[in-house]
């Protein structure tokens, strides 16, 4: 299976209850978001989320009036073994892949480090995280 | 060149339109109480138009007073001699009504046929004319052009994209005639249906015109199709397309100053403004014969020329439509237009984008806020990167326009329509 997860990010203006304008148009819709992550400037955010239709759940956006694009990422689980995270960072740096984001989730499934690679870095990261041994979610 | 005139010297061609000017005004003085009126309240007489110059002197014609002698008031002619009406819908009030005498009609046709010719066009060549035929002037001003050099016409008209499509190919079509983002949905709509449209398609030019452009846009029109772009400007007031056009040699359009007598007014003060600088397009027509005007408003911000130009016409120059005096805010003193702002937000970005000028005052200064709508062709999952966009334009807007404007992104669809169109201004200071 692809290690390779397809996050939607999503242009948001910051303004109250825009953010839950989101979640609850989504829910309603029966899609379940099993990731999200808010990265914002003064007036605008770009919000991240993983969820569990990706099609759908862009056609919603669309349909709504909201820009969103697909961003690959991946995912390595915390309990995988003590100090992921930082083993992770280690084998990137020694390969000299630079890590644009990170963010953590935590869902009642799992908890989860989200890494964002760019586009043209992000086949040999996975390759050097998998010959260090690291193990990659298939999904969140 | 269709007519020599269009490239004689310019004694001739200033003699020619004097000597129309004193007959026009002579005509709407004796046949018209609304400018007979008019000139006696400035105590001007037709005797008093002795040099080209002395037009300043008369007064102008705006769209108003056409709505206000709806539908046939400032006719000249009995209307057993009007063998046309045309008629552009109004979004306030009352459409304007205009008239063609067979006299008009035949000088109609004679700009039209400039216009095919300065696009490369010949009685060899098949005209797909997607142009609406009906009140519009734009659909029966490019058939009657297309006719009188003898090409081929397809009155396709507009609508039913798919049959036209099928129709501009198994005729052979090598011109098209249609507004810009008409043919930008041909495009879209053959590529759809799988059509090797560059293979299939005959096409060589297009006479493109009857909405405002952007750069950008007729770029992208002339590209797509592997056409060359030909701009056609025109108003139903003066006679309808047909006005000026541009050659292969530049952008800037050759106004047929023969018929239609062309000045640049600060449209404020009305006063006359030298060449090169921008203002209100005004113009005067010299051969109308059912519906003479003198010194119309167009609305239409450009700028005259007159360099030589490489084809050999001599005919005045415009630039294409830069915008409209409506739409014109003055910050700090600064002129700026709304289409200068999207070419500036096209430049940089590589896209359209959907965006609002908001002008407000902060203490004794102007303040402007711009609005960008982003769209998914420039998200990007960074929020740096989005700041850099903001950034971007700013600069851009800074050295191009010479205006700071703080730019602010919004999400999709915030900016307020108005009837489907975006509101592209809101000024908070009137
Ligand atoms: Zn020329």
């Amino acid at each position: 299976m692809s290690k390779i997860l397809k996050q939607l990010s999503i242009f948001v203006e910051n303004k109250k209850g825009e953010l839950s304008d989101i979640t609850t148009l989504l829910a309603s819709n029966n899609i379940s978001i099993s990731s999200i992550n808010l990265s914002d400037a003064s007036d605008f955010g770009i919000l991240r989320l993983i969820v569990s239709d990706n099609d759908k759940a862009k056609a919603i956006l669309d349909e709504a009036g909201f820009s969103s694009r697909f961003t690959d990422v991946f995912a390595v689980e915390v309990s995988d073994h003590v100090g992921s995270f930082n083993s992770v960072i280690k084998a990137l740096a020694k390969e000299n892949i630079n890590i644009e984001y990170t963010y953590t989730i935590s869902n009642a499934q799992i908890g989860a480090f989200i890494f964002r690679i760019s586009d043209r870095e992000l086949n040999h990261a996975i390759k050097t995280l998998a010959s260090d041994g690291i193990n990659l979610l298939s999904e969140v | 060149m269709w007519n020599k005139i269009e490239g004689e010297s310019r004694e001739k061609i200033s003699q020619t339109q004097l000597s129309r000017l004193q007959d026009t005004v002579t005509r709407v003085y004796e046949l018209t109480p609304f400018y007979k009126e008019k000139f006696d309240e400035l105590d001007i007489n037709p005797k008093d138009i002795t040099c080209l110059q002395d037009i300043q002197k008369l007064p102008f014609t705006k769209k108003q007073d056409l709505r206000n002698h709806y539908p046939f008031g400032l006719f000249t002619v009995p209307m057993s001699e009007v063998v046309r009406v045309h008629s552009s819908s109004g979004t306030t009030g009352k459409p304007t009504v205009v008239g063609y005498t067979q006299a008009d009609m035949d000088v109609w046709d004679e700009v039209m046929a400039r216009v095919y010719t300065m696009a490369g066009a010949t009685a060899k060549d098949v005209v797909h004319n997607a142009y609406g035929y009906g009140l519009f002037t734009g659909g029966l001003g490019f058939d009657s052009g297309a006719k009188k050099i003898g090409a081929t016409t397809i009155p396709a008209s507009s609508g039913f994209t798919d049959r036209q499509i099928m129709l501009m190919k198994d005729f052979n079509a090598t011109i098209l005639a249609a507004t810009p983002s008409f043919a930008l949905h041909m495009y879209e709509t053959a590529k759809k249906s799988g059509s090797d449209y560059l293979k299939d398609f005959k096409l060589k030019s297009g006479v493109f015109g009857a909405e405002p452009t952007s750069d950008g846009l007729k770029e992208e029109v002339s590209r797509v199709w592997g056409i060359d772009y030909h701009e056609v400007y025109g108003l139903s007031e003066i006679i309808g397309p047909g006005v000026s056009s541009n050659c292969k040699h530049s952008k800037l359009l050759h106004i047929n100053e023969d018929h239609f007598y062309p000045e640049i007014v600060d449209h404020k003060t009305g006063k006359v403004l030298p060449d090169g600088e921008r203002g209100e397009l005004v113009i005067t027509s010299l051969t109308k014969q059912a519906l003479p005007i003198i010194r119309y408003r167009t609305g239409d911000i450009t700028s005259l020329h007159r360099e030589p130009c490489g084809c050999g016409r001599t005919m005045v120059r415009m630039e294409s439509i830069v915008g409209r005096v409506d739409d014109m805010i003055i910050v700090n003193g600064v002129n700026v237009y709304p289409s200068q702002v999207e070419h500036v937000i096209a430049n940089t970005e590589g896209v359209t984008l959907n965006y609002q000028i908001i002008a407000d005052k902060k203490g004794h200064l102007d303040k402007i806020d711009i609005l960008v709508e982003v769209n998914d062709d420039v998200l990007s999952d960074s929020v740096a990167e989005m700041e850099k966009i903001k950034k971007d334009i700013q600069h851009s807007l800074a050295n191009n326009l010479y205006i700071n404007a703080n730019v602010k992104l919004v999400e999709p669809r915030s900016i307020e329509r108005s009837m489907g169109k975006a509101v592209r201004v809101v000024d908070k200071r009137v």
